[in-house]
């Protein structure tokens, strides 16, 4: 099933983004946590659209497109604002004392963490594209004796 | 995002209710900037009401955390991370380097050990 839906860019759709995140996970048929993982890049994913490709401007819009079955949530984010090169931020170090810590590059960081297919690209008439796919896990089973 | 404080023994507890992501950081880091002009340091962020925190929510407490600690000898501690909020902090490893305890009331002790 697919459904399409254009947003403003204005940081204040992120909680929307978050609720159909977890309506759709839940059709699909993903457990909390991994619902969870999902919200919080897709999150990452707009919030980038929205800040640096679109600089906030509410006039534009960006477009999320979910499309799922049963186990397996794909989604796409295109943009055409501001270029930008998202691949550019390191990952942070996490093993470092507070102080040593970066503040930024998280966002990424969670990303390729925590899907299991993601992909970015511009096409030639500069829109940006992120895909991003989740599979749910199969959990195992005891073996009862 | 809604912000109330109590203050009990120069420790403030601040209680957010809301999502704690690129929306709402910038008011919950001038909620901390303001207070820290006024000479507040050690302060628990109880986080019984938020449910969702992404990287933009990160930032601010990791720099909040890391002011207070470097440049006031103060502390951020926090209280009762939601499933979803403990697992970013171990995904970023801020569990690592920040104090989570249980409850507030715990939280404000671990200024005293």
């Amino acid at each position: 099933m697919q459904l399409s839906y254009d947003f403003p860019a204005d940081t204040s759709v992120l909680e929307k983004i978050g609720k159909l995140v977890i309506q759709i996970g839940q059709k699909a048929g993903f457990n909390d946590v991994e619902i969870s993982d999902l919200q919080l890049v897709l999150v990452e994913v707009c919030t980038n659209a929205i800040v640096h490709g679109l600089k906030n401007d509410s006039e534009k819009n960006f477009q999320v497109i979910f499309d799922w079955e049963t186990g397996k949530i794909e989604i796409f984010v295109h943009e055409a604002g501001e270029p930008f090169d998202p691949l550019s931020l390191k990952d942070p170090n996490i093993a470092v004392p507070l102080d040593k810590r970066q503040s930024s590059g998280y966002g990424l960081y969670f990303l390729h963490k925590l899907m299991d297919e993601a992909d970015f690209r511009i096409g030639k008439d500069g829109v940006k594209t992120w895909r991003i796919l989740k599979r749910k896990k199969i959990e195992e089973t005891k073996d009862t004796p | 995002m809604k912000i109330t404080e109590q203050i009990t023994d120069n420790i403030t507890i601040i209680n957010l209710d809301g999502r704690l992501d690129a929306h709402t950081c910038e008011s919950v880091e001038a909620f901390f900037r303001e207070k820290m002009e006024n000479g507040q340091y050690k302060f628990v962020m109880n986080m019984e009401n938020v449910e969702f925190i992404d990287s933009a929510g990160l930032r601010v407490v990791l720099v909040v955390a890391r002011d207070l600690r470097n440049k006031h000898k103060g502390d951020l501690h926090f209280a009762l991370l939601q499933p979803a909020v403990s697992r970013v902090f171990e995904i970023s490893g801020l569990n690592n380097v920040l104090y989570i305890y249980n409850n507030s009331e715990n939280a404000v002790q671990g200024f005293s050990s």
